[in-house]
């Protein structure tokens, strides 16, 4: 800390120095307008020769200080000409652009600096900040999907969930995450901006681009930028106010067998079971034997079910409550609580059937507003962003919740330097999430929504006195009443806030050179509380009522000093960037515990102070420290030939003295052949740029800071022991909890890009086109040691692997005009990705490690030269129609009429673990949006539309709903209606029946993995401008109404509720038990600017 | 431009660099929270607590297949009891209780780390015993030494029981220095004694707290191993040393109390009762620790299902009673089991309630039993402990695949909910009773198999009548009157019993009466030389009593299936030139 304080007394001490410069300065407004007249938001406007800038507000206006009258604008907008404005005297500059073919005139913000598009040589992608507002997401990241070429999301329907975002594939075994830089702070997530306070967002790919963040750049950097109002003197505030309201609706569940269906394929079952039986006993079949010792205790033990009218009256199941039940009398014995005595239940049967997924979801309204105040004057501009959302999910009790407050602004100390401060205070709350790491891993978990397909329909919600139903009624084993548990967290909450910002100066010391200096802090602090109830409707309880809360808080910082040059000399442009960081990630405390059993449940009443057997539990962090140095010269000649060299030195706390450094380099090219003479030939070529870049970059977030030390450790769970005998208490134990190496370094990703930026006919075709490889070298793995050394210490990662990951990107935009009132705007983002394990621990084949198991199935093998996550299992050749084949087949446990066969792959007459082959990749071999805008007149209509294709999804949802011995008596899907019988010898899906086994249920095979390609209309929406003419009449300058639908529709053939299946780790991803959907909804909203 | 001050900034930004740049050395590093490092162990205080955390591992922490109770391993494979439950619960069992076990599955996998990690704890200790502090008299690192290899010794004999020569590694050779490449062409038994006596020869008679071993236990294991050698002659020597000729405990527990027969049978598995005159050693497990791994969390799926707050456990209706083992506690006319086998036919057989509801009316077998059926096995119409009379099916899962019989020990009373029973978890199934991995009927039963084959036969008549006699005075009472029909009496005493099979399999008989569902079985078969035979045999009777088919077409391949397979995982990692693969796999 002591450093810090030093670091930072210095800084001010410089910037002291600096604010005694004393230069005159002046600001000057206006406002820019296209060739109708219409004013133009969001159009970027620089000083020529700086790094300082501005953009239009949502009124088109613009205020910006200049040092003198010599200072030139450089005024640009995407498809529109660029032009440059010596300001001279003037005080307000109003300026039209004209569209233009050169939309590569375009400002980019890039690493430290904002470049024009250009002059770019690296792989970098923009994205509109228009388009994360249109969809009421809770996490502007998920708005990224099929925006940006290069970029997979992966994602779910909860508000407020994390997901999968991969920049160019999946780089390492783990921290795929790109660095997410906001306002030149890095943070890990941006979950807390607001989208409608964004001015722009980068996406960095390559090595070229990216490896100005160094060490932690190998997957893609991803910068936002909010809005800042503009300078200058005159200028009017600008208030602008959106809104958006809408609803979710959850669609449709999957499709269960009604209770007349139930009842009868459980006889199904029994009768299949008892076939095959007999066959192996080598007896006739007695199906009245087998049923009568079934004896369900619902149905009975008849030849034919008999559906009861109660479930369970008392201890009574429905086959044996006889006769009417008097229900004052139940009434009179009743009793759901287990602290009064023995349960006594009285669930009558839902004859009708309940729809489990109808009953745990709802439609789920979405309200988002922001008030934004955008302006400046001389020598300062500003803006406030003042937003709430407020959103339901679609599952009850599961909100999302945020609030912020954004206040950016900027100063002019003097002419030649500025001073600027961004903060934003968020308050956010998401309740009722299911899934690990933020949401993205409820794909794979036994969640509600699994529970709401596991649930037999004949059971209702409720019992008839208002309790709860459930599983306690005899013959339907173990799912636990998913409403229930859905009320069960009701009062669950938490609260987070979140402090973010930085504090910058800049001094231009001569034309042309600019010092900067930005400390930023990013301070977190969170309390949750949550109830367990004491559960008695299921068959399987909880058999207390717990409570826990927690609460913990993190801070970290980034300090960043940089010095930029820029020149031109006669046709030589030189652009020269150093720099240095010092940051920490943040550190902090945390603590939680947790109590059972309060005197009342009621949740004003219960706190830990009421409850017994108290557990408490606290940790803290300390983050990672790094400290870095970089540089970049941008040599352009006749801007023509362009050419970027990149070196950045970072050093890291994660690693060992041995090898806490690493540099990463990367060198770019760009050769405008349009420029060329030769290319008058071809005048429907407007521009055409080649771009060429290699380089490397470093990632380190796939190794835990603790992998250099050996260490010793110890926890209740662990490695306590009740050595003196109390029966109630244990003394803590220590055991080695990880095996250090010293020696890791960074994963290097050394990439190759080459690229075509193009623009013909006239600008109504542009195009942006990458070839790409990534090239992970010394991946790191904790590679596996022999279980004699302790299997319960952490191995070491080492770095010992490779990967590599090649595709292409695609953006096309075209756009034109049909008639004077129509024109259209349509853009194509295209990924192509392939990714590949190339090398592992010698020897090894496999990540032995990661084998994450689904009741028994294990369907992931990360295998060398397939691809991470992959799926690994016996290949299904069919299904065994006769006993005559199943004899003739190779030696298969538990093989039989109706089961699996699988594929003999090694063809030795055997089926074993040996037989195993790769059944698909979780991974989209393409994944692509695409954009159609028509505008008319006022009105404007837009159409986007995502597609994933190629990526397969291991159903393993189907173990419990397609197979009868799977938790037996739990609710069945009308799939199994098609099942494998003597007269219906096509299905795929095999027979019906108890036996489980190698060749039923219980083997990783292909019968589970689907095709989970998919297309999806993600928004559709129609607008409507009201004429300026009629509006500045009553004081206003923009109203937009509209109207939008989302995810209309989706084509696919997967068999699951949504084919968007994600995971928490890119290890293991793709696996479907519980996946939460993405369903549709109907938003609309107006925009007003006054 | 002031170009005095351009300089003086450019200076200043530039000594800003320097200075942090010398910084950084000191910057990056970060130190380790929360957890330490290995030198900071090496006083007195930080070999206890490694200690604690290699006696810890005994119970496996959560780890249900290296549990002490061995409960699939030694009771499912015995015949005591079968996987129960549904068909795909806990799947990775069903081929297990078959004896189609594959290399690559989860719980063999689970066997065999769960046992390697007490192997690296012990290891650990032994590795700061060597640099202890000065704060660590000698007679305090014999204590840890002695101490630690009694359990260095358990997890030993745990593996090679299980996959029977594994990889030896001690505390000389770690990772870096050659721990991959350890074969397992090594016998481990004399390892495995050479540990064992050690513990013997120097630990003390009595501890200050009651969970560290003793002497006695350590005589007591390392008799056991040398009867799993049948090495009779050493083990009897020690016998002679623990047990008095009249069956009497000559030796104490670690607290101090004089080994003996806990007089009423259930209050053996009772955690009221913990540490008792039986407990020769115990794993020691509390209750509301905060977590549940220190509540024998092996057993949390192992209670009747769908209960409610009128049972205990609630979940998941796993190791159900055989209906083999059920029958084996009828006995004839004079009070003795039928040794003949006949239990199993016609008859014979125990009446159950297999097919009924719990609403159709039943009465209970009332043949001739023996009173521990009722200790042992939950069934029809017979109190459960202090919860109500097992109501059969209401209380089973799924008949058709486990049969109607739950398990009876190591179940917590109602009186005991809450206090030494758990509620912090998914489950209620998680208690404070010891599990008792020696207890004294168990080593009164060794040592008769010893006498009978190095010593005085009728001296291993006393010892059997001892557990008798106790077994006698435990008879289940219903309201004034016992529960069933109990008929139960000593081998009498014109008996004759001599160096025979007749009076083994009398010993032999009684064991697995006895020792029923303690995870002793499948390895006594073992030992014996007759688990092909007995196991086919009962898989052969239990087959068409599960209608699911469980077991159906099940069999014990000999030189195959004696031995589980060792972990492919393991092969697939050193190479199978160093792991050789168990034969038949």
């Amino acid at each position: 800390m002591r450093n810090l304080y030093r670091k930072l007394s210095l800084t001010m001490c410089f910037l002291l120095t600096i604010a005694s410069v004393m230069a005159q300065e002046r600001t000057v407004s206006g406002t820019v307008t296209d060739e109708t007249g219409s004013t133009m938001p969001g159009v970027n406007i620089l000083l020529k020769g700086t790094s300082s800038g501005t953009v239009t507000d949502g009124d088109g206006n613009f205020r910006i200080s200049i040092p003198n009258d010599q200072a030139v604008l450089v005024v640009s907008f995407v498809g529109y000409t660029t032009s440059e404005i010596t300001v001279g005297s003037r005080s307000v500059i109003n300026i039209q652009l004209t569209s233009d073919v050169q939309t590569l005139t375009e400002l980019v913000v890039t690493g430290y600096s904002v470049d024009k598009r250009r002059e770019l040589t690296g792989s970098v992608s923009t994205v509109k900040a228009k388009e994360l507002t249109i969809a009421p997401t809770g996490n502007v990241e998920q708005m990224l999907q099929g925006r940006v070429a290069g970029v997979t999301v992966i994602t779910n329907g909860q508000p407020g969930t994390t997901s999968q975002i991969r920049v160019r594939g999946f780089g390492a075994f783990g921290g795929n995450s790109p660095l997410y830089i906001v306002d030149g702070v890095p943070v890990d997530n941006v979950n807390f901006i607001n989208p409608d306070d964004i001015e722009s967002v980068t996406v960095l790919k390559d090595a070229a681009a990216a490896s100005i963040y160094g060490a932690r750049a190998a997957s893609g950097v991803i910068i936002y930028t909010t809005k800042k109002g503009t300078k200058g003197a005159g200028k009017k505030l600008t208030v602008t106010y959106d809104q958006m309201v809408g609803v979710t609706n959850p669609g449709k569940g999957l499709e269960m067998l009604n209770p007349t269906d139930f009842a009868e394929w459980t006889w199904n079952a029994i009768k299949n079971t008892e076939d095959a039986n007999a066959l192996a006993e080598g007896r006739a079949t007695n199906y009245a034997l087998a049923l009568s010792n079934f004896n369900h205790p619902q149905f009975g033990g008849g030849l034919t079910p008999v559906i009861p009218d109660y479930l369970r009256v008392g201890s009574q199941n429905g086959a044996a409550i006889i006769g009417p039940v008097d229900l004052a009398a139940q009434k009179l014995l009743y009793n759901i609580d287990p602290r009064n005595g023995p349960i006594y239940n009285v669930i009558a049967a839902n004859k009708a059937g309940t729809d489990w997924y109808d009953a745990i979801t709802r439609n789920a309204p979405v309200f988002r507003q922001t008030l934004g105040f955008s302006g400046g004057g001389e020598g300062y501009r500003f803006y406030v962003g003042l937003s709430g959302q407020d959103q339901k999910g679609i599952l009850l009790h599961q909100s999302f919740k945020r609030y912020a407050l954004r206040a950016n602004a900027e100063f002019d100390v003097r002419k030649n330097i500025r001073v600027g401060v961004n903060t934003q205070f968020t308050y956010r709350q998401v309740l009722g999430l299911t899934g690990d790491a933020g949401g993205i891993g409820s794909a794979d978990d036994e969640n509600d929504i699994l529970s709401a397909f596991r649930m037999p329909s004949i059971i209702p919600v409720y019992n008839v006195f208002g309790g709860y139903a459930g599983t306690a009624a005899g013959g339907f084993n173990n799912p636990r009443n998913p409403v229930a548990s859905r009320d069960g967290a009701m009062n669950d909450r938490n609260f987070n806030g979140l402090g973010f910002g930085n504090v910058y100066a800049e001094y231009d010391v001569i034309p042309g050179l600019t010092l900067r200096t930005s400390i930023g802090g990013n301070y977190g602090n969170y309390a949750y509380k949550y109830y367990g109830r004491w559960q008695y409707e299921n068959s399987e309880n909880n058999s207390a009522f717990t409570f826990g809360q927690g609460s913990g808080y993190n801070f970290g910082w980034t300090f960043t000093n940089t010095a930029n040059y820029k020149k031109t000399f006669d046709v030589h442009n030189v652009d020269v960037l150093v720099g240095q960081e010092a940051l920490n990630t943040g550190a902090g405390w945390d603590m939680s515990a947790t109590g059972l059993n309060p005197f009342s449940w009621d949740p004003n009443f219960v706190n830990l102070t009421q409850t017994s057997s108290r557990v408490v539990n606290s940790s803290q962090f300390l983050g990672v420290n790094f400290y870095s140095l970089f540089g970049r010269v941008n040599y352009s000649l006749k801007d023509k030939y362009i050419l970027s060299a990149v070196v950045r030195r970072d050093g890291s706390s994660r690693f060992g003295a041995n090898n806490r450094f690493g540099v990463f380099p990367a060198v770019s090219l760009a050769w405008r052949i349009s420029d060329e003479a030769f290319m008058d030939a071809l005048p429907f070529v407007s521009d055409l740029k080649i771009r060429g870049g290699y380089g490397a970059m470093g990632n380190s977030n796939n190794v835990d800071p603790n992998n250099q030390f050996s260490l010793y450790g110890g926890s209740l769970g662990a490695s306590s022991y009740d050595i003196g005998g109390s029966n109630s208490s244990a003394v803590q134990g220590f055991y080695r909890t990880r095996i250090g190496n010293p020696n890791a370094k960074w994963e290097t990703s050394v990439t190759k890009n080459i690229g075509f930026d193009g623009n013909i006919f006239d600008g109504r075709l542009d195009f942006i086109v990458d070839f790409w490889e990534k090239d992970t070298r010394d991946l790191l793995l904790a590679v596996p040691i022999t279980a004699t050394a302790g299997p319960n210490a952490a191995v070491p990662s080492v770095n010992i692997a490779r990967m590599l990951n090649r595709g292409l990107d695609i953006a096309v935009t075209g756009k034109g005009k049909i008639t004077n009132d129509l024109s259209y705007e349509a853009t194509l983002n295209g990924s192509f990705l392939k990714n590949e394990i190339t090398e592992l621990p010698p020897g090894q084949t496999y990540l032995i490690t990661v084998n994450p198991g689904y009741r028994g199935i294990t369907p992931i093998r990360n295998q060398l030269g397939g691809s991470i996550s992959g799926f690994f299992g016996y290949k299904v050749q069919g299904i065994f129609q006769t006993q005559q084949e199943v004899d003739a087949a190779p030696a298969q446990s538990g093989k039989g009429i109706g089961r699996f066969r699988y594929e003999d792959i090694n063809g030795d007459g055997t089926i074993n673990e040996n037989d195993r082959t790769a059944l698909g990749s979780p991974v989209p071999k393409f994944t692509g949006g695409f954009n159609f805008v028509l505008r008319y007149k006022n009105f404007d209509l837009e159409a986007y539309t995502y597609v994933s294709l190629g990526n397969k999804i291991f159903n393993v949802s189907k173990w419990f709903t397609d197979f009868y011995p799977s938790f037996q008596g739990a609710a069945i899907s009308a799939r199994v209606k098609d099942s494998w019988s003597p007269t219906n010898t096509g299905a795929t899906t095999p027979i019906f029946e108890s036996a489980s086994n190698f060749s039923t249920n219980t083997q990783s095979n292909s019968f589970y993995v689907e095709d989970g390609s998919y297309l999806r209309m993600q928004n559709l929406s129609l607008g409507y401008n009201f004429p300026s003419a009629t509006l500045s009449k009553i004081g206003l300058t923009r109203v937009r109404v509209y109207f939008s639908t989302n995810n209309l529709f989706t084509i696919t053939k997967y068999s699951g509720l949504d084919p968007s299946v994600g995971g928490a780790a890119d290890t293991s991803f793709g696996i479907d038990v519980g996946n939460y959907p993405i369903t549709r909804s109907f938003t609309g909203g107006f925009n007003i600017g006054f | 431009m002031n170009n005095k001050v351009t300089k003086a900034t450019a200076l200043t930004l530039i000594l800003s660099f320097v200075v942090m740049y010398s910084c950084d050395d000191s910057f990056l590093d970060v130190p380790v929270t929360g957890q330490l490092d290995q030198s900071v162990l090496s006083g007195r205080l930080g070999i206890e607590s490694a200690l604690i955390s290699a006696y810890a591992q005994v119970n496996g922490r959560g780890n249900r297949m290296a549990s002490p109770s061995n409960w699939v391993w030694g009771s499912i494979r015995g015949g005591d009891a079968n996987k129960g439950t549904d068909p795909g619960d806990y799947s990775d069992i069903n081929p297990i209780q078959r004896f189609e076990a594959l290399p690559t599955q989860g719980v063999i996998n689970d066997r065999y780390t769960g046992s390697y990690e007490g192997v690296a704890r012990c290891n650990a200790v032994m590795k700061l015993l060597a640099s202890a502090g000065p704060d660590v008299s000698d007679a305090l690192k014999t204590s840890y030494e002695a101490q630690t290899r009694f359990l260095r010794a358990h997890y030993y004999f745990e593996l090679k029981r299980h996959f029977n020569n594994t990889p030896y590694v001690d505390e000389t050779i770690d990772v870096g220095s050659g721990i991959e490449s350890v074969k397992n062409d090594v016998d481990l038994w004399p390892k495995i004694e050479a540990d064992m006596d050690f513990a013997y020869q120097n630990l003390p008679e009595t501890q200050p707290q009651v969970g560290r071993v003793n002497k006695w236990a350590a005589a007591a294991y390392l008799a056991k191993i040398y009867m799993y050698q049948n090495k009779f002659t050493q083990a009897k020597a020690l016998y002679d040393l623990m047990i008095n000729p009249d069956g009497t405990g000559k030796v104490v527990t670690s607290n101090g109390k004089t080994w003996g027969l806990v007089p009423y049978y259930p209050n053996v598995f009772k955690a009221s009762n913990d540490n008792h005159e039986e407990s020769v050693w115990a794993y020691q497990a509390a209750a509301n620790t905060g977590s549940v791994n220190n509540a024998n969390p092996e057993f949390d799926l192992n209670w009747p299902y769908n209960t409610g707050p009128d049972g205990p456990g609630n979940c998941c209706g796993f190791f159900q009673p055989s209906f083999e083992l059920a029958n084996s506690f009828r006995t004839g006319a004079d009070g003795l089991p039928l040794l003949d086998g006949s239990y199993n036919t016609g008859a014979n057989q125990l009446l159950t309630d297999m097919g009924l509801e719990s609403d159709d009316p039943f009465t209970p077998d009332a043949g001739n039993l023996d009173p521990r059926i009722d200790h042992s096995i939950g069934r029809r119409g017979i109190m459960y402990l202090d919860w109500m009379k097992f109501p059969g099916k209401a209380w089973i899962r799924n008949q058709p695949n486990g049969g109607p019989y739950a398990p009876k020990k190591y179940v917590y009373y109602e009186s005991d909910k809450g206090s030494l029973q758990d509620n912090s978890s998914w489950t209620p199934g998680y208690t404070a009773i010891n599990y008792t991995i020696i207890r004294y009927a168990d080593v009164l039963l060794m040592a008769a198999e010893a006498e009978i084959e190095v010593g005085d036969p009728a001296r291993a008549k006393t010892y059997v009548n001892a557990v008798r006699t106790r077994a006698m005075n435990s008879v289940l009472m219903d309201g004034g009157s016992p529960a069933a029909n109990y008929v139960i009496s000593l081998y009498p005493a014109g008996d004759t019993w001599a160096k025979d099979d007749a009076t083994r399999n009398k010993v032999r008989f009684e064991r697995k009466l006895e020792l029923s569902g303690e995870g002793h079985r499948f390895y006594d078969l073992l030992r014996w030389g007759v688990v092909a035979n007995t196991v086919n045999a009962y898989l052969a009777y239990e087959a068409p009593k599960l209608p699911s088919g469980a077991l159906v077409g099940a069999t014990f391949t000999t030189n195959q299936d004696e031995y589980l397979p060792i972990p492919q995982g393991q092969i697939d990692l050193v190479g199978s030139s160093i792991l050789t693969q168990n034969p038949g796999y």
